[in-house]
């Protein structure tokens, strides 16, 4: 490869990596296995609409998923949010490589429900889970945790 | 579509927390799975859950296809008064099924 070929790749490299830059920085966490960003930022903005890059990463997330499934048709997913009730409006959950990556949306209306919610969801290969957490004030708050699953749960 | 409404504790004091845990059997097709023949299967999932308390709705949830067979839904809520617990789930293809649970207090 001569001089002019590699800096004109190196160019394209930098330019599509400043692009995936803002929601990629907020979510590649220590780069977790299978990640998907492009894949996922369409399920994104299909349920968060606009302001799906603003993520920020938070610690007043707690996700348990396993680390190990064994069937990607069953991983068992828990969500506590160390939040007020009233501050928190929704919360919903992503995987990187799912063909559709909202797993679920759930909306608190009030009337003394706690910002928690467990379910099983379906991971379709090796891929992390994402909660992202709405509040009241419009902030969107997120946690990964990487789920490595040995049969898919899509196929 | 039968529903399971579950509380734990199962007669909470007032004030204290309540996991409400609903199982809905339901095959949760996600539409991306192939028959023997190997045709699709058409996708068929649960797609709005409607918890209700006293008549007045406390949460909506949206499952999209990637949730699991036969699902579960938990959520946690502050047991502040006895009440009526109903939940409300519609799927794709247009069907529905309701349930009730009466939540004591201790």
């Amino acid at each position: 490869m001569n001089r002019r070929k590699f800096l004109k790749a190196s160019a394209g490299a930098l330019a599509a990596s400043v692009v995936v830059g803002r929601v990629g920085s907020a979510l590649a966490q220590g780069g977790l296995e299978g990640e998907d960003i492009a894949n996922l930022e369409k399920g994104l903005q299909a349920s968060l609409g606009k302001g799906y890059k603003d993520l920020v990463p938070s610690q007043a997330i707690k996700l348990t998923a396993p680390a190990i499934a064994e069937s990607g048709a069953n991983v068992p997913v828990e969500i506590e949010v160390n939040l007020p009730a009233e501050q928190v409006k929704a919360i919903h959950c992503f995987c990187d490589k799912n063909a559709n990556p909202l797993l679920f949306s759930f909306q608190l209306l009030g009337g003394g429900v706690l910002p928690y919610y467990a379910t099983r969801v379906r991971v379709a290969e090796t891929a992390p889970v994402r909660a992202v957490v709405e509040t009241k004030d419009g902030r969107l708050l997120v946690a990964s945790q990487g789920v490595r699953v040995t049969v898919g749960g899509c196929g | 579509m039968n529903i399971l409404i579950r509380f734990n504790p199962a007669r909470p004091k007032a004030g204290e927390e309540v996991r409400v845990q609903i199982v809905i059997q339901h095959p949760m097709e996600p539409g991306t799975r192939r028959d023997a023949s190997g045709k699709l299967i058409p996708a068929d999932h649960i797609n709005e859950l409607t918890v209700l308390f006293d008549g007045q709705p406390i949460a909506t949830v949206k499952p999209g296809p990637g949730t699991s067979a036969n699902p579960l839904f938990a959520f946690k809520m502050k047991a502040a008064k006895a009440g009526q617990i109903k939940v409300v789930a519609k799927d794709l293809t247009g069907k529905s099924g309701e349930r009730t649970a009466d939540l004591a207090l201790a």
